[in-house]
């Protein structure tokens, strides 16, 4: 039978929660960058410029079919040997935005073609302007039909934000294994930070619900 | 319940009976029997590893062929694992282990050791520029080091609270982090700072050694003819260049003055 010694992990709680600290600033930042090149590249992928629409598209398509790993190794350790050195941190961060910047790309392009034409000729109609009519008529129920995709995405942002310990981030995931290889409570430890990410999780499902609430809550147009 | 520690106790009494009794290994055996039973790594790269044909080589492996041709006997290499290559030798089914065996004192309890044939050590090393050299030089400097690591565990250490330590996941991360420019300086063993200076050469070099660790020939208690005609090969070999040629070779590197001045003496105090 495994005697469950927890001592260890709660002796360092705060090195853990330091390193979760990390993680929500890290996730959460990404998020609010990550929701503006998700709109910019959108907008770009939905445009009449050709060229515009290529580079958003191979953009996407290099990011989305590429291991994240290996996106964030070619940014940490690549980039120096032309002169752009940057700290773990940032690299992480860098790294979290251009990755899940991808993937809202294609969300949100998936919103804006949701939005049926007449709607945007109603807008005319009614003598909006076109950046009104982008961003009342098309941006906002595009994002509330694509919200539960994009917000998952977010999520899914969160937990792999867990791979920037191998270029010696300190996020939740590093902090654990610092805290493994002095106390060697592998099962013990690993068990408090899945809890914690479940936690992270929640709380920031639980965010995404209260603005769905706040910027959503209007009748269905359909 | 008294009775099942009677029968356990009985039973682990006969089980030390039953353990071979360590014998000596005379050197007479050996050259009356023309071959020399070395007990060797294969799984601890570039000491000891199996070729893609299946035949031990490497550092150790070298280091025992010009020991059996000191003694001018043929050499038998038996593969043996960390964890028992104490038993295979008192056992007597190696007459001596050539197994990157470090000098203890708690193994020199078991085994008599040879002066050192090889060594580890672990040091901060880093770019040419980087004026460091100790413990205290690392006051604001940023050092990569491998997480859980012996060198994490020295750097640690001796490191200012100033100094950030920033920790990877393997050897090729740290030392890609040190190749990149993303850190400095690192915390690393000699074999691996060898294999970055072949890499990039004239662009590192050692700042200071955190701790270091030689290896020895090992031997049954009380083989002491044995174990001063391997001293003699040690002190040849360390002279007319034959360890150096191995080191070159597995290592990239001559043999350092820590394993070429060291001795078992010094390395067990």
């Amino acid at each position: 039978m495994y005697h469950f010694n927890f001592t260890p992990v709660f002796d360092n709680f705060y090195l853990l929660l330091y390193g979760a600290w990390l993680t929500v600033r890290l996730s959460f930042v990404a998020m609010i960058l990550g929701l503006v090149v998700s709109v910019l590249g959108a907008v770009a992928r939905t445009s009449r410029y050709k060229i515009l629409r290529g580079l958003v598209g191979a953009y996407v398509e290099i990011i989305r079919n590429t291991p994240f790993l290996i996106q964030i190794f070619f940014l940490f350790f690549g980039l120096p040997a032309v002169g752009i050195a940057l700290n773990p941190n940032v690299a992480a961060l860098v790294a979290l935005v251009i990755n899940v910047g991808a993937y809202g790309t294609e969300i949100t392009r998936a919103g804006i073609e949701s939005v049926p034409h007449g709607q945007v000729e109603a807008g005319r109609a009614l003598g909006l302007e076109p950046v009104q009519i982008f961003r009342y008529v098309v941006l906002k129920p595009a994002l509330r039909n694509v919200y539960p995709a994009m917000t998952s995405q977010f999520i899914y942002l969160m937990l792999t934000s867990s791979v920037v310990s191998t270029i010696s981030a300190n996020d939740l995931a590093s902090a654990g294994a610092d805290l493994n290889a002095k106390t060697f409570a592998s099962f013990e430890i690993y068990l408090v930070i899945t809890a914690m990410y479940l936690v992270l999780s929640l709380l920031f499902s639980g965010l995404f619900r209260l603005v769905q609430h706040t910027l959503f809550n209007y009748p269905a147009s359909r | 319940m008294k009775f099942f520690h009677t029968l356990a106790a009985a039973a682990i009494a006969a089980t030390a009976l039953l353990a071979p009794q360590a014998q000596a290994t005379t050197l007479k055996q050996i050259e009356a029997n023309g071959v020399l039973k070395v007990g060797m790594l294969v799984d601890f790269p570039p000491f000891g590893t199996m070729s893609a044909t299946g035949a031990p080589e490497g550092y150790d492996a070298d280091t025992a062929k010009a020991l059996a041709k000191y003694l001018g006997t043929k050499i038998q290499i038996v593969p043996v694992t960390g964890p028992n290559r104490i038993p295979y030798l008192l056992s007597g089914q190696v007459d001596v282990l050539v197994a990157s065996l470090g000098i203890t004192p708690a193994r020199a309890e078991r085994v008599d050791f040879s002066n050192p044939y090889a060594g580890i050590e672990i040091m901060v090393y880093g770019k040419k520029d980087e004026d460091v050299k100790d413990g205290a030089g690392l006051a604001g400097k940023t050092i990569g080091v491998v997480r859980a690591s012996t060198q994490d565990a020295g750097v640690t250490k001796v490191a200012p609270a100033s100094a950030t330590i920033r920790r990877f996941d393997d050897d090729a991360a740290a030392v890609q982090a040190l190749l990149s420019g993303q850190v400095p300086l690192i915390g690393v063993s000699n074999v691996i700072a060898a294999q970055i200076n072949k890499a990039a050469p004239g662009r590192f070099d050692e700042k200071f050694s955190l701790s270091s660790q030689v290896q020895g020939v090992a031997v049954v208690p009380g083989s002491d003819a044995l174990l001063a005609k391997i001293n003699a090969f040690v002190a040849d070999a360390m002279k007319d260049g034959t360890m150096d040629k191995i080191s070159e070779q597995w290592l990239g590197t001559k043999v350092p003055d820590f394993v070429r001045t060291g001795t078992a003496k010094a390395a067990l105090k």
